[in-house]
């Protein structure tokens, strides 16, 4: 079974993909970091690291490439890293820009967070950004996140000092949106207290 | 690093080496500390430590290419009696720290000396802008003093871990270059 949302399918990643994602590495807009990396990110670089993935049934991140089901093209990458088992990951996204405001970046997050709290039983997944990206807060806010921490002045981009920001939507939080989706998974915390 | 010592009258802070694993050890796996060892993400945070995993960790420490860990030295007894790390993963900019003294010379005066020589070399010999430090919320006793020391909290990690039962979270705090210069009467390496 597929990662199918409403817009998009989430796969697998493979070499093609990689022309792509140097592509997006390099645009300033698309680079998703809290600081400036220079235009110098090639495909064979990517292929190289692409090709550097193991097997593994112990996985704590992966990227996956957006299909617009509609045409069949990459519109982008979703990933999550840091995964604590049955605890929390945090998720990142870039959306290539032909695909702005098509909201082909919120289905892809919502796609993305079925998964990772229907089937990995994450307690609260977490995403970073930064105050000079309204249109990341703004759609992570569409999903349910809020902003949890700022730091102030930690980063320097375009010429500006903004501040991080820490996002968090938590288990108990996402079911609440989705009542759609029954979660029969016990929060361990509530078995204790006898809830 | 800049022309600073990285010691005070009564501690110094120095390389770490193999053959630190013994005491290391001793007090990493103190119960007092259970949590807040501050070692490699890839090691776990609560269980006995073996010597091969405070073998790896020293290895892990020594590999840190964006920040370093430091051992806190005593002088009186000449031993090792905590550890330090800086780390700039992900800019320089904003470095994160941590200090850690091992129980039994807690309440002496040794972590507030680490975390001042840390913070001069950051934001005297670095491009520090704003400093920060993760904590997990049960550690009082780490809250106050970094709020004595003038980090403020900006904000909180949810479900950061399960402890006793219950989860807790990540309390951030902040010190910026400016609040802290201010505070200290100005630049004093200037």
């Amino acid at each position: 079974m597929p990662l199918e949302g409403t817009l998009v399918v989430l796969r697998e990643e493979r070499r093609e993909d990689q022309k792509l994602f140097a592509e997006l590495r390099n645009d300033l807009a698309t680079q998703a970091w809290g600081q400036s990396l220079p235009p110098t990110y090639t495909e064979e670089m990517h292929v190289k690291r692409f090709e550097a993935m193991e097997f593994s049934y112990q996985r704590t991140s992966a990227r996956l490439p957006i299909i617009h089901k509609e045409t069949g093209e990459v519109a982008g990458f979703i990933s999550y890293t840091d995964l604590e088992p049955r605890l929390s990951a945090s998720i990142g996204l870039v959306v290539a820009k032909p695909f702005w405001g098509t909201r082909v970046g919120l289905d892809a997050q919502e796609t993305l967070l079925r998964f990772l709290f229907s089937e990995l039983g994450l307690r609260v997944v977490h995403l970073w950004t930064h105050s000079g990206n309204p249109r990341a807060v703004g759609l992570a806010e569409k999903s349910g996140f809020r902003v949890t921490a700022r730091i102030r002045e930690a980063v320097y981009k375009n010429g500006k000092l903004l501040d991080t920001l820490a996002m968090s939507l938590t288990r108990d939080e996402y079911y609440a949106r989705h009542p759609e989706f029954a979660d029969t998974l016990p929060d361990p915390v509530d078995l204790l207290r006898g809830a | 690093m800049g022309g600073r010592s990285f010691e005070t009258e009564r501690m110094a802070l120095r390389a770490l080496e193999s053959e630190d694993a013994s005491s290391l050890q001793l007090y990493l796996n103190d119960g007092a500390i259970r949590g807040r060892r501050y070692v490699p993400g890839s090691v776990r945070d609560v269980e006995p430590l073996s010597r091969s995993h405070v073998s790896a960790i020293l290895e892990e420490w020594g590999k840190e290419k964006a920040g370093f860990t430091l051992g806190v030295l005593a002088k009186v007894s000449g031993r090792l009696i905590g550890h330090a790390t800086c780390e700039w993963n992900w800019d320089p900019h904003c470095p994160s720290v941590s200090v850690v003294i091992a129980p039994s010379q807690q309440r002496a005066g040794y972590g507030s000396e680490v975390l001042r020589l840390l913070v001069e070399h950051l934001f005297l010999d670095t491009p520090a802008h704003t400093i920060t430090g993760w904590i997990a919320s049960w550690n009082d006793s780490a809250l106050a003093f970094a709020a004595a020391f003038g980090f403020v909290e900006c904000g909180r990690i949810p479900r950061a871990g399960l402890r006793d039962g219950d989860y807790y979270e990540h309390v951030l705090v902040e010190l910026l270059h400016r609040e802290w210069a201010t505070g200290q009467g100005g630049h004093r390496a200037a």
